[in-house]
Formats: structure tokens, C-alpha cells, sequence
């Protein structure tokens, strides 16, 4: 358990404080429960946590950390933290200016108040889940059903007066249905859930049935499924789609580490890059009305967390900072900055990221395409500096005429997302998000995206 | 409590708990790490950590509990924790910890990291790559020293210790020019020494060099099927889709490997032999023990084509009644061919030279697809240009197949040793 309330005892660590320094006590808990066929591959619980300090000296960043929770652990992390950032600044010179000041306090925990379930219960769980595809669905080749639960405790102080801490968990169900079609494999998987501990979401395994049963659905579907055509063509990105496109391709080039490594987006600022029907955020904590996946209330330098709005009607109006690259670029930080584990530093980081929902229904945008595709799911996706992308999409269907028709097979996606975006002429008006991203940068961090459907053009793969 | 009597304390804790086996693995690892960002040195970094791994059988059922503790109440607690999550578990005759061998010590690497030879190596780097690729950005460039001790423990009286200190780096760079930007690209290596200046290690240099030639890029307009030349750094990435697709626990268990009949059967080319070498001289970034607690062998996972060994853990090998792999994979090594890269792209009449593929996983049926990042255009045995937008799509299990060379020339990145291979069937498509 971490001290929920560091500023009490900011006085005492505050005397350690020789430069701008941050002080962070966290804690990651997990828990992993996997049935693959009927056997329980996986049943564990993982804690971590640990003290990190990090100091700044004229442009050179110092940081240490140590599994021990103890105020002279926490006083030695400051120091040698400091004497790394000396060191650094000793051999670099690099002169910069003093880092932006902050003072922010707060308090966010989304714990649950409901009784918490043993190990045991949430195990019958998933196997009663398992049990259910087991009995009605016995012709499946494989099934694999995952319960991941991750708390993020931490409290943070640093050298300029912000005080927080947050407790953000979040529980997610991946469920992976494989069948056959002439020898062949053909499988489909689906991640549900999202904010909160496992007794905030969950009461019972009958409500993840009908889960079950559209993941089945639409993998009979793809088993009779056909290759798509490959090329340029007319598609409706569903929520899922758009928002991972929104994360990879956009996302992370406009993120201003990245665009000092080179990042095409740097050219762009003020520019028209997209379709003037594109906005793209990346919220802090709050979208239309609702609380995000992944809320950020203050991040890991103590700034207090803004939406960044990095496209407005098509136009690049903004970059995602943390303190350093606010400086660099004379912007103000938008509280982009967050660290995984106790022993990461904090990196400008997306929190959630999504396109505005628009004007049209989906049923519209799919009606009005004569020969496409309505793309449902994505796998796992990469991105460039130059904003290329390519992503897997291991769900979709034909639309011929206006209508959907047959299943396709796995496929991919590929492009310029800056010049895709500008053939965007559809944003559905609706929104939904997808609840367990894991973005890797160095570090793996949750992330939060979504949006509406989309429809453009697409290099779509295939035979 | 030294660490030694810390992972036996855990042992013990586990076995009071109520533990018919029990295995306790501690690991304590000290990092210093370097950063560049931008092409400037940003960060130093030094860590401490912990990783105490508990695991109880009770009744034929399992429980694990992980924790970076190792405090008494700490570890009585985590022990308390793995009985009681053994308890929720289901009754599996599957479970087991490794039978007793005898007690060893392993070595590799050195204890302390040298800092300032660290700083003035990464700065000889940055300098390096400022003055030579004058176009190009380092993104990132980490160099870290981590020492890992760690003490491996079972009720069946397994102890080992192992003692590794390692050297690691990679660097991430993108090339600029006005408004032309290439494509990231991205290598490193592993080291026990920094005998060598940064660009002389691995890949480095050369895709340093490809990077900046990649500002002018050209698309490939039309599609076809045509042979690719896989580098060792993209061979690395198939060779894990491989290994994890078919070999593994999950695919064997569930039954989704299409090679799950296959071994003593041909599942590649006959010029295609992959060993994995986890305690092999020539590898700087050695293991030697599974984390299943057994000491760990090199062996050879495909030889000439033909599959020799699956990658199944204990758990994995009880549960299919086939053999355990006698190491956890990885550390992959391939044996050289006997054409030159030069020959090799001499004899592609239309295909590409594959540096970096960023793709989606293959299926279970090991069809693949995605971009041909940072790569090159062959024509009648000449590189002609490096592409952009450009996808290539196949099958896992036919691109072994169809191997038609394995280079003579290979890289040792420290954890690896791989070649370029020329395959074909591919399936190239420009925009």
C-alpha cells in the first residue's frame, strides 16, 4: 500500500530538493486468470510498487528508483536522482530554461466500494464463461477466455507544490473463439470492459453471453468468408478502427517528443490535414458528458490535465506536451506526461483518443457505398513518423449496393493517415470506445480510444 | 537476510503454507541507463529492483503470486497468497516443478557498469551519426548496464544461481530533409563489453546509411508475386511469429498449431536450420535457466527443414504427453547458406529487399500482411530503389518453404545470429 497523502509529509522531502525534482510513490497490481480450451493456464496476482524521484538540472533529467517504501529509500532515490541529473548536466551543459511551474492538487480514486471478490470466485467466473462456449458451442476448435485486472496506484509530489494521487484500475475480458474451414484455422477475438475494479463491472458470467454469442456470429460469418479485393477503396472504419487510426497514425506523430525525433506532423502545424469533418482530441479525463476509459486528472509532473484538440475541422492545431517540450515549443503543457511502472520515467503519452462523432447514422454511410467494405475490428497496428500506417483487421464484411454482404477474411490497412483523413466525406453520430489499448513506447501504458465510424478511402489488402 | 536466504525463506514460507511442491525464484536487478532524445543526451537513469516469483502445487492445483517485495511479512504474505490461489485453481495432473538437478552457479558479464566509458561511447555515437548522416535524427538511442542476479528454488531441491551483467542499446532515427521525411527504422545489440565503437555492432551502420538514402522514395505500381530478401533484422521478427504460432504452449494445448502433427516432418526448406542457443559461446546475452527452474540447453528446433523440438514448457509437455524443450526459445541462431548477399540479389529477377516489416500478427494459419517499411525494389539482380506504401502478403508456413538461399553473411546482435534469406511467392502490391 503507498501513502495516499505524500504532501503530508512534502516538508520533510521537500528539504532533499536541491533542483526541480518529482517524488512518486506507486503501485501497479495485477491479476491474470486464462482458460485455453478448459484449462487454466494462468491464474495469478502480480504487485509491484516502488519509490522513483526524478530531478532537472538546466536541460539534463536524473532518475532512480527502489522497490522499497521507506522514507530513507524515497530520501536516497532523491539524492542519487539529483547526483545522476549533476552528473549529466556536468558533462552536457545544455543550459536550458527552468521548467514550467505547476501546482496542482488532487485526489481521483475509482476503487470500488463493493465487497472484493476472492481469487477463487473470480476464477469460477471465468470458467462458468468458459463452460457457457463449452456447452453451446461445442464445435468450436479452440476457445481462450482472459481476465486481466490492472490497478494504477500512485501519489505524486514534486518541487513546485503539486500534490495528487489516483487510483485508475481497469478490468478487461478477452475472449478468442477459433474453428476450422478446410483444414484451415479461423479465429476472432473480442476485448471487452473497461474503467473500474472487477465488482464495478461485473455481477454475473450470463452477462457476457451475449458477448459470446456475436463474437460467434461474426466468426461463422468469417469462416464462409471471402479475400477481399486489394486497392483503393470506399470504407466505413467502424468506432474501433477510427480510433486506433486516430492513436497510431495521427496520435503519436503529433505527440512533440516524437515530433522533435522528425515526425511529419512538425511541417504541418496550422495546416489542412484532414477532411474539414475531422476533429480529433485526445481527452484528459471527460468526453461528451461521460468519464473516459483511461482518466487523467493530473499527470506525472503534477500538471493539471487538459483536452488536447490536436485536429479542428481539419486543421493541426496542437501538439502533446509535457513540460520539457512545452518549453521548447513556448506552449503550455497539456498533461501528456505519464509513467507505467514506479521505476518509469514519465513520457508524453496519449490518454484517450478520439474523432468527434458527426452528422451522419451509420445505416447512411454504409448505404451509400456501391462496392466496399464495412471494416468492424482492428488488430494489432503499427504506425510511421510519416503518418503511414497499417493496421490488421481481423473483422469486416462486403457492402455491394448500399448493403452488407458477405464476411471477409483477415485483412490489413494501409496508408497516409494525413492523406486518408482529407477523403473522409462521413462521421457517424455516434461514439463508442474501446476499453483495453495498451500503447507501447519504451514503456507499455493503458490508453483509451475510440469515436465514431468513419467512412473514406483505404488501401485495403488481400489477394 | 542475503538474497540467497531471502529465496530460501520463500521456499520455506511456501512449503509451511501447505505447499506439496514449491518453487520461489528471486531476481534482483540493478540497471544505469543512458538516454538521447532529439540527438541530445536527455536522462540518466538508475534503478533497483526486485522480482520475488512464488509458485504452489497443492492438490494438483496451481497458484502464482508475483511481488517486488522481500521483506518478511512481504514474502509470508505472498506465500499465504499462492496457497490460496492454488486453492481457487482447477485440479490439473498437468502441474509440476522441475525435478532435482544438481546445484550450479552461472557467470557471464560483469558486475559494474564503467559510466563514463557508457557517456563517452553513446557521445562518440551521436557525434558519429551527426557527421555522417548529417539528414538523420536520432530519436532515441538507449544504452543501459543491468546486472541480474537471480536464485532459482523448488521443494524437489533445485538451486541455482545465475550472475549476469549485460550491456544493451538500441537507437530509433528517422531521416529529414525540408518537408521529405523517411520512415523510422530502428536496431541495437547486446554486449558484455563496449569494445567497439556503436556503429561497428549489428545493423547500426547499415540501416544509418539506408535511413538517409530513404528520403526519395518511389512507389511500386503495380502487384505481383515475386521473391523477397529478408534481412536478419525482419528474419528476427518471422522467426518469433513462428516460434510463437506453432511451437508454443498455447497453439500445441489448444490445438491451433498447424505443425501440431508435424515433428520429424518436414516444415521448411531443406537449407533451413534454426537452433535455439541460449548458453552458446557466441552469444553475449546468455540464459541459463528456464523459468520452469530446469538448466537450460541449446537445441535444435528445426534442422534442414525438418522440426526437431516444439518450445513447450513443463505445464505444456504433461499436458500434450510430448517432450519438454530443453530450453524457453529465443536466443535464435541460423545457419549461414553458401550464396553472398551480392549473389543473392543478383539472382532475384523481381521482388524486394525486406528491411522492416510492420504488419499485423499472422493468424493461426499463418497468413500475414502488411508494409514493406525502409525497403527496396529488385529488378534483374539490381536494388533499384527504396519503396514506399508498398505491402507484401503470404504464409507463414510457405515462406519456410519456399526458402531458395540463405546468405553465407550473418549478425550477431548478441542475442541472435541470423542471415538474409531469400524466399519467394509473395504477394507485393504498391498503391
Amino acid at each position: 500500500m503507498i501513502v495516499k497523502d505524500l504532501s503530508s509529509c512534502s516538508n520533510y522531502y521537500s528539504q532533499f530538493f536541491k533542483e526541480y525534482t518529482e517524488l512518486r510513490m506507486q503501485e501497479n497490481r495485477e491479476i491474470n486468470i486464462a482458460y485455453v480450451k478448459g484449462n487454466l493456464m494462468r491464474n495469478e496476482i502480480n504487485a509491484t510498487s516502488g519509490v522513483s524521484a526524478r530531478v532537472y538540472k538546466s536541460g539534463s533529467w536524473g532518475f532512480s528508483s527502489n522497490p522499497d517504501l521507506n522514507p530513507d529509500t524515497a530520501k536516497s532515490v532523491i539524492k542519487s536522482a539529483t547526483d545522476n541529473a549533476l552528473y549529466l548536466d556536468s558533462r552536457v551543459k545544455k543550459s536550458e530554461k527552468p521548467l514550467p511551474d505547476d501546482k496542482t492538487l488532487a485526489e481521483n480514486d475509482f476503487a470500488t466500494r463493493n465487497v472484493r471478490r476472492s481469487q477463487k470466485e473470480l476464477v469460477d467466473f471465468v470458467k462458468e464463461l468458459d463452460t457457457y462456449i463449452d456447452n453451446k458451442y461445442p464445435s468450436l476448435t479452440s476457445r481462450i477466455v482472459v481476465l486481466r485486472c490492472l490497478d494504477m496506484e500512485k501519489s505524486v509530489i514534486t518541487s513546485s507544490g503539486s500534490s495528487f494521487f489516483s487510483m485508475i484500475p481497469r478490468t478487461n475480458f478477452i475472449i478468442r473463439l477459433s474453428t476450422e474451414k478446410d483444414g484451415h484455422p479461423v479465429e476472432l477475438y473480442d476485448v471487452t470492459g473497461g474503467l473500474g475494479q472487477f465488482e464495478d463491472l461485473y455481477n454475473s458470467a450470463s452477462e457476457l453471453y451475449q458477448k459470446v454469442d456475436k463474437i460467434y456470429e461474426h466468426l461463422m460469418n468469417k469462416r464462409e468468408g471471402v479475400f477481399s479485393n486489394a486497392g483503393v477503396r470506399p470504407c466505413v472504419l467502424d468506432a474501433a478502427l477510427a480510433g486506433i487510426l486516430a492513436h497510431e497514425a495521427i496520435g503519436h506523430t503529433t505527440e512533440a517528443d516524437l515530433v522533435l525525433g522528425g515526425s511529419v506532423a512538425g511541417d504541418y502545424m496550422g495546416k489542412e490535414v484532414a477532411s474539414d469533418l475531422v476533429t480529433l482530441v485526445d481527452f484528459a479525463h471527460t468526453a461528451m458528458g461521460g468519464t473516459c476509459p483511461v482518466p487523467v486528472y493530473v499527470d506525472d509532473e503534477g500538471i493539471k490535465a487538459e483536452d488536447a484538440v490536436i485536429i479542428e475541422k481539419g486543421v493541426l492545431k496542437c501538439f502533446m506536451h509535457n513540460k520539457e517540450s512545452a518549453n521548447h515549443f513556448d506552449a503550455k503543457p497539456t498533461g501528456n506526461a505519464r509513467a507505467y511502472q514506479f521505476s518509469d520515467e514519465p513520457l508524453i503519452r496519449m490518454r484517450n483518443t478520439a474523432i468527434l462523432p458527426g452528422e451522419s447514422h451509420l445505416e447512411e454511410m454504409i448505404a451509400s457505398i456501391g462496392d466496399g467494405y464495412y471494416l468492424m475490428k482492428p488488430g494489432n497496428g503499427q504506425a510511421d513518423s510519416t503518418s503511414e500506417f497499417m493496421f490488421g483487421v481481423p473483422l469486416g464484411y462486403e457492402i455491394k449496393n448500399g448493403k452488407l454482404g458477405k464476411a471477409i477474411k483477415d485483412t490489413t490497412i494501409s496508408g497516409v493517415a494525413f492523406d486518408m483523413l482529407k477523403t473522409v466525406t462521413m462521421v457517424s453520430d455516434d461514439m463508442s470506445w474501446s476499453n483495453g489499448g495498451m500503447c507501447g513506447k519504451k514503456q507499455p501504458i493503458p490508453v483509451g480510444l475510440g469515436g465514431p465510424a468513419i467512412k473514406c478511402k483505404v488501401n485495403v489488402g488481400g489477394r | 537476510m542475503n538474497n540467497r536466504e531471502i529465496g530460501r525463506y520463500g521456499l520455506s514460507c511456501l512449503i509451511k503454507a501447505g505447499a506439496d511442491k514449491a518453487q520461489c525464484v528471486l531476481a534482483k536487478s540493478e540497471k544505469r541507463e543512458l538516454n538521447v532524445e532529439a540527438g541530445k543526451f536527455s536522462l540518466i537513469r538508475t534503478t533497483y529492483d526486485s522480482n520475488m516469483n512464488y509458485k504452489a502445487i497443492k492438490d494438483n492445483r496451481e497458484g502464482i503470486t508475483r511481488s517486488n517485495k522481500t521483506d518478511k511479512d512481504s514474502i509470508e504474505q505472498a506465500a499465504a497468497d499462492a496457497l490460496e490461489i492454488a486453492t481457487s485453481s482447477q485440479f490439473d495432473n498437468a502441474y509440476d516443478i522441475a525435478e532435482k538437478q544438481e546445484s550450479k552457479r552461472f557467470y557471464s558479464g560483469s558486475k559494474e557498469p564503467d559510466i563514463d566509458r557508457m557517456f563517452n561511447r553513446l557521445q562518440t555515437f551521436v557525434e558519429s551519426v551527426k557527421e555522417k548522416y548529417p539528414k538523420t535524427i536520432l530519436e532515441l538511442a538507449i544504452l543501459d548496464f543491468t546486472h541480474l542476479n537471480s536464485y532459482f528454488m523448488n521443494s524437489n531441491g533445485v538451486d541455482f544461481t545465475t550472475s549476469k551483467g549485460i550491456y544493451n542499446f538500441i537507437a530509433m532515427f528517422t531521416s529529414k530533409d525540408e518537408e521529405r521525411t523517411s520512415s523510422f527504422n530502428y536496431s541495437g545489440f547486446s554486449t558484455r563489453e563496449l569494445e567497439k565503437e556503436f556503429l561497428d555492432y549489428g545493423t547500426i551502420n547499415l540501416l544509418l546509411k539506408q535511413s538517409s538514402e530513404q528520403l526519395e522514395l518511389n512507389a511500386v505500381n503495380e502487384k505481383f508475386t515475386g521473391d523477397i530478401i529478408i534481412t536478419p533484422d525482419s528474419l528476427a521478427e518471422f522467426i518469433d511469429y513462428f516460434t510463437g504460432i506453432f511451437l508454443r504452449d498455447v497453439p500445441i494445448i489448444s490445438g491451433t498449431s498447424v505443425f501440431k502433427d508435424k515433428l520429424n516432418e518436414q516444415v521448411a526448406d531443406s537449407g533451413f536450420t534454426l537452433y535455439s542457443r541460449p548458453i552458446s559461446g557466441e552469444i553475449a546475452d546468455n540464459y541459463f535457466v528456464t523459468p520452469d527452474g530446469f538448466e537450460a540447453k541449446d537445441s535444435t528446433i528445426i534442422e534442414k527443414g525438418v522440426l526437431k523440438s516444439f518450445l513447450l514448457s513443463l505445464y505444456g509437455a504433461n499436458k500434450t504427453v510430448r517432450e519438454r524443450a530443453v530450453n524457453s526459445g529465443n536466443v535464435y541462431v541460423v545457419d549461414p547458406g553458401d550464396q553472398s548477399f551480392d549473389d543473392m540479389v543478383k539472382s532475384v529477377k523481381r521482388g524486394l529487399l525486406l528491411c522492416r516489416f510492420s504488419g499485423g500478427y499472422p493468424n493461426d494459419n499463418g497468413d500475414f500482411s502488411g508494409v514493406a517499411k525502409n525497403s527496396y525494389y529488385i529488378e534483374d539482380g539490381e536494388i533499384k530503389y527504396p519503396t514506399n506504401e508498398t505491402m507484401i502478403s503470404g504464409n507463414l508456413t510457405e515462406l519456410f518453404m519456399n526458402i531458395k538461399s540463405i546468405s553465407k553473411e550473418r549478425v550477431n546482435y548478441g542475442d541472435k545470429i541470423l542471415p538474409w534469406l531469400l524466399t519467394s511467392g509473395i504477394t507485393i502490391s504498391g498503391k
